[in-house]
């Protein structure tokens, strides 16, 4: 029997839908296995539609994208309420996404920068009518209903959704390695002795050797490796991507208690080389750090 | 610290507390073989200084993983001090300046994210120097007074 799936998409930019499309022919494999009952990028299904189907009724709920708006928070509680296993499909959907990075702000700054002070803007208004209203701040969906499954990625690999549906269809657990994109990656690694950071455009990037011994910043070390590598082992430094492992609780953290060890400069010359740390340590997780939810904490987070 | 120490500091911050002011809660690492040798001494010295750090003893500053700061923040601790061996005086040679990496990069991070960077600091404190270490948490004490309290304790 062909088990029903929703697929929704909240505040993202549905690049978890391309790579699941991406599958092309190999999509053949799962989709006789699959009763679609709603998925609004590809079928033109309502939020309605979804509503009006019993609790629990849906047997897979991929969720993508994080709550930027008050209809994401409805959509991703109604989620939990028709699914039996929610997945939590994608790095904007377990740690919030690039839309993370927003939390350095409080809202009233991100809409006056966005709508009023934009160089483009030729009609500065901050738009409030048949709006369903912006959340002060992005919190992970797995902080604001019980998801079951974590399929982390920006996006997930084409693979890593096929592999996850595969394991939920056949009843098998789909369990986060501990190893990280350094254990899958396949560049020639020396003991690290770095003396300078470098930006990405700076020189070039000589293929088959470690990125990050030849000074640039790779966090192949302190990312969840379930990519296979694919940056680095195109000659580009992982940016982090797949967020930290599960055994490791902020990704920023580790990668400065990394730095600390690898980098031979002196401390302010290392600060230096790191103008925006929150950027570049937190790329698709910063909702998750504990520095943001403080500032969650501090704006009382409500949802 | 010995009892005694505490006991003479402890009715003087019940008599603050009673007037309401702000008594900063302190996560302060130090580390074996300087700070918390620095720390003992001063407290078998009977020297005086505020009651507000929590002491955690660890074998060296380098192995302070940057998580366990940002945490304590996350729990509420009002400042986190690191106190370690002097530059050179690592007992494991150079523990002490892996953390001084981490440690300005922490600040960094710290700022950006918009909290007062003075929240956290780093000292260097031997053995001998009980009164270096006492000075150390008073002015902590006094510097995070200055900013006030973590404001996720208020909720
Ligand atoms: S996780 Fe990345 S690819 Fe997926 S929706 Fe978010 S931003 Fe797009
Ligand atoms: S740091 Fe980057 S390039 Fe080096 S081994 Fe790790 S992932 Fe590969
Ligand atoms: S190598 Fe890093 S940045 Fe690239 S896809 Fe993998 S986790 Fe993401």
């Amino acid at each position: 029997m062909a088990k029903r799936i929703a697929l929704a998409q909240l505040s993202s930019c549905w690049g978890c839908d391309q790579s699941l499309v991406d599958l092309h022919l190999g999509l053949l494999d799962v989709l006789p296995k699959l009763d679609i009952v709603f998925w609004p990028t590809v079928v033109d299904y309502k939020l309605a539609d979804l509503e009006a189907l019993p609790n629990r009724s849906v047997h897979i709920g991929m969720v993508e994208g994080s709550c930027r708006t008050k209809e994401d928070l409805h959509l991703l509680k109604v989620m939990r309420e028709k699914c039996k296993t929610l997945v939590a499909w994608g790095s904007c959907s377990i740690f919030g996404g690039v839309q993370g990075l927003a939390n350095q702000w409080d809202l009233k700054e991100l809409l006056e920068r966005k709508f009023i002070q934009a160089e483009t803007v030729t009609d500065p208004r901050i738009p409030d009518e048949n709006m369903p209203g912006f959340t002060e701040h992005i919190t992970p969906n797995p902080q604001i209903v019980e998801c079951d499954v974590l399929l982390p990625g920006c996006p997930p690999t084409s693979e890593n959704t096929l592999d996850a549906l595969t394991a939920l269809l056949t009843n098998k657990p789909f369990d986060l390695p501990t190893k990280t994109v350094c254990d899958q990656c396949p560049m020639e690694r020396k003991e690290k002795h770095i003396k300078k950071f470098k930006r990405n455009y700076e020189g070039n990037i000589e293929a088959g050797k470690c990125i990050l011994d030849q000074g640039y910043l790779c966090l192949g070390f302190a990312t969840m490796g379930l990519c296979g590598a694919q940056c680095p082992s195109v000659t580009t430094p992982c940016k982090g991507c797949f967020g930290p492992t599960p055994i490791m609780s902020d990704h920023g953290a580790k990668i400065i208690s990394a730095l600390g060890a690898v980098a031979e400069m002196e401390p302010e010359e290392l600060k230096g080389s790191f103008p925006d740390p929150i950027g570049s340590f937190y790329f698709t997780d910063y909702a998750a750090s504990y520095l943001s939810k403080m500032r969650g904490k501090e704006r009382g987070q409500e949802h | 610290m010995t009892a005694a120490s505490q006991q003479i500091t402890k009715s003087s911050k019940a008599k603050r507390k009673a007037k309401g002011e702000f008594e900063p809660r302190i996560v302060a690492f130090c580390c074996n073989w300087c700070s918390y040798a620095g720390a003992d001494l001063a407290g078998t010295s009977r020297m005086q200084m505020p009651p507000n750090a929590r002491i955690i003893r660890v074998n060296c500053t380098g192995r302070i993983n940057v998580s366990f700061i940002l945490d304590a923040l996350h729990q509420g601790a009002d400042g986190v001090l690191i106190s370690g061996c002097h530059p050179g005086d690592c007992h494991y040679t150079s523990g002490n300046l892996k953390m001084q990496g981490r440690f300005t990069l922490l600040r960094h991070l710290v700022k950006e994210a918009g909290l007062h960077p003075d929240r956290v600091h780093l000292q260097w404190a031997s053995a001998a120097e009980g009164d270096v270490f006492t000075q150390g948490i008073t002015a902590m004490v006094e510097r995070i007074k200055k900013i006030g309290p973590n404001k996720v304790k208020e909720r």
